[in-house]
């Protein structure tokens, strides 16, 4: 016990001491997804700004803007009164892009209505531009409500049936849950394996290739002791890693999803702990399989490549919480390494009453593939082919 | 006397890879290293393998400090396997080559406590020793410079450092001069007799007849993975002991055997 303590406290200074390793592996990963989502975030927020709503109206009707008035209620609305002299300039401007949307009633449209005439409404706008196809639309909709107005008035009652729509008020939480369920354990997942990656090939592969791995292997310090001060130092080390991407994320979501009103603070301290123990466990996982690829490539250059193949497929394992609005409900799943990760961060996320089941079931599988994964590492360091391949 | 070291009849082959066979310019696939070797040590004796390059001096050494295991035969050391009682061997035992490294980044006292712990040292026993060894090879002012950032004489003394702290019985020392200004090389030489002297045994391998004459108390000559030759040294026989002739002779033997 007390060899593994020093094996882990040696993994451990060798990145502490280095002030260019503390930056790359503890500090860069949360700043550089702060900075990169601020970007995204930032991006997505002018362009939600970016929907302006000017609206030019052509002799328009009292009884249409009151209408108006009423259906936006306490948002309101802005509106260009104009005469028909300005309909060319209005028309230019909206095939640019700088005016969204043009509305012309003939002059005399409350006469004519009453008439029983059938006076026509000129609408102008720019198919091409998001925000007065937008703005098009939703006008149509008023419009629309205002010919059943105007229909009920002149001719009696037209319509075959009327409309109520009621539902249960949007659960904020729960939609909240979701939009992070889908997002955040893929990226927990990335981030955990390429904290891992920056350290683990370096602290084996690397020795090896440097012949400080053999330095230690002639030392009576048992072999599965080595394996376990290594996996335990590099676990330590990337979830560090891991919690300063975390925190990137963290600080970076209400940019991200700007106008969306993502509250982290739905989650409680418990939800919290919950997601730490999993991490920690899911880091046993990760660093077992980079330690075990680095253990038997010849030098780090090998280490990196035989590596990728196992990032990709990880990755793919977390894309899969963007599939299904929930965690899988059988239990058995949930021993499949990385895939029980990700499926019990869903059920955290989206507060399925049996994620404390699938919590316990995960770190419990994971412990035994961490058992395995020593056990194999040991196995290795004890084979010279694997230690002094050349 | 009890030997303390027993090599019996040890045999080691490695598998070729494409690239080794180029390198070695052979059609075999298997490389015979060693091939029945046997030889004891004594304790208070340095004793020296003396051959030429390939002759597998280092895989012998490879195999008595535990890093690599031999096909047959059987090595003991103090009475432990070394095939079968991995861990007490290592405590015995200081093995130095050039193929151990230490890691650039820690400091000569970083690592002397690191290994000193993993030896199970006891601290106050670890600390007094460092100041002694450190003072020894001049490593004091150097204590705390990075191990990348020392020359490579230092470094060296840093490993040798490094190998003792657990204060073993036996030395393994392949080629102990090897890369060494003369400066140092004499440090070391004269170190290795001061632990003969102490009791301790040592077992250096050398390409270099001179060294072997100077320094060892018994040589034996192994070409082809076989031990050829033993002898006494002798401080009557040391000066005409001519191992460069004697190993000359026994090399062109062993062609001659070959060939016929
Ligand atoms: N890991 C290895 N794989 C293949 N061949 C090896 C290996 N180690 C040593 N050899 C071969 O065994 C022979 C003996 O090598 P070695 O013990 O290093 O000789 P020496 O130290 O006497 O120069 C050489 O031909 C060498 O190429
Ligand atoms: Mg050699």
């Amino acid at each position: 016990m007390r060899n593994i303590l020093t094996i882990f406290r040696k993994e451990w200074d060798r990145v502490i001491k280095d002030k260019r390793l503390v930056f790359s592996v503890m500090l860069l990963p949360g700043l550089m997804i702060f900075i990169l989502y601020s970007f995204i975030g930032g991006a997505i927020q002018t362009r939600v700004l970016n929907l302006e709503t000017r609206l030019a109206l052509i002799n328009e009707p009292a009884g249409f803007v009151t209408l108006v008035d009423t259906l936006t209620g306490d948002d309101g609305w802005e509106y260009q009164s104009d005469d028909a002299e300005s309909i060319s300039t209005y028309k230019l401007h909206i095939d640019s892009g700088n005016w969204e949307l043009l509305i012309i009633f003939p002059n005399d449209f409350d006469e004519a209505v009453n008439a029983k005439e059938i006076p026509e409404i000129e609408i102008y706008y720019n198919p091409n531009e998001p925000a007065s196809s937008q703005l098009y639309s939703q006008y149509l909709r008023y419009l629309s409500t205002y010919h059943q107005q105007l229909s009920l008035a002149v001719y009696g009652d037209t319509q075959a049936f009327s409309l109520t729509v009621d539902s249960l008020p949007i659960d904020e939480t729960k939609q909240t849950g979701m939009m992070v369920s889908m997002l955040l354990p893929m990226l927990v997942l990335m981030f955990l394996f390429a904290g891992a990656m920056g350290i683990g090939p370096e602290a084996i592969a690397g020795e090896k290739e440097r012949g400080t791995i053999a330095t230690l292997l002639i030392t009576p310090v048992k072999r599965s002791e080595i394996a376990m001060g290594k996996v335990l130092g590099l676990s330590v080390l990337s979830l560090i890693s891991a919690c300063s991407s975390f925190l990137g994320i963290l600080v970076s979501l209400p940019k991200l999803f700007a106008g969306e009103d993502i509250d982290m603070s739905i989650y409680s301290f418990t939800d919290y702990l919950q997601i730490l123990l999993l991490l920690f466990s899911t880091v046993f996982v990760i660093v077992g399989i980079i330690s075990i690829v680095s253990a038997y490539a010849k030098n780090m250059k090998e280490a990196g490549t035989l590596i990728l193949p196992f990032y990709l497929l990880t990755i793919l394992i977390g894309v899969t919480s963007m599939f299904g609005q929930q965690a899988a409900a059988n239990p058995w799943l949930y021993i499949i390494p990385l895939y029980n990760s990700v499926q019990t961060l869903i059920a955290i996320f989206t507060f399925d009453p049996s994620s404390w089941l699938y919590t316990v079931i995960t770190i419990l599988s994971n412990i035994a593939y961490l058992v395995l994964f020593v056990f194999i590492l040991n196995r290795m360091f004890k084979s010279e082919k694997i230690m002094f391949s050349k | 006397m009890e030997p303390i070291l027993q090599v019996n009849a040890i045999s080691k082959t490695f598998n070729l890879s494409k690239k080794q066979q180029k390198i070695e310019a052979t059609k075999d696939k298997i490389k015979v290293a060693l091939n029945r070797l046997s030889f004891n040590a004594y304790p208070r004796e340095i004793y020296g393998l003396l051959g030429p390059n390939g002759a597998g001096k280092t895989t012998a050494l490879r195999c008595i400090s535990t890093l690599i295991k031999p096909d047959s035969g059987e090595i003991t050391l103090n009475g432990f396997s070394v095939t079968s009682q991995e861990d007490e061997v290592r405590s015995e035992i200081g093995f130095l080559t050039s193929d151990l490294k230490l890691e650039e980044f820690f400091t000569p006292n970083y690592l002397f406590d690191y290994f000193s712990a993993l030896h199970g040292v006891d601290p106050e026993v670890a600390k007094s020793r460092k100041k002694l060894l450190f003072a020894k090879f001049g490593i004091d002012r150097f204590a705390e410079v990075k191990v990348g950032e020392l020359s490579t004489g230092m470094r060296q003394k840093v490993q040798i450092v490094i190998a003792l702290v657990h204060d073993p019985d036996i030395i393994v020392f392949d080629e102990p001069t090897n890369g060494l200004d003369i400066l140092t090389a004499k440090v070391v030489t004269d170190y290795l007799r001061e632990l003969r002297d102490a009791g301790k045994t040592i077992v250096v391998s050398t390409h270099i007849f001179s060294l072997a004459e100077r320094l060892c108390d018994r040589v034996g000559i192994i070409i082809d993975g076989q031990l050829m030759y033993e002898t006494q040294l002798t401080e009557t026989n040391r000066s005409e002991a001519n191992l460069e002739e004697l190993l000359f002779r026994l090399v062109e033997e062993s062609e001659a055997r070959k060939h016929a």
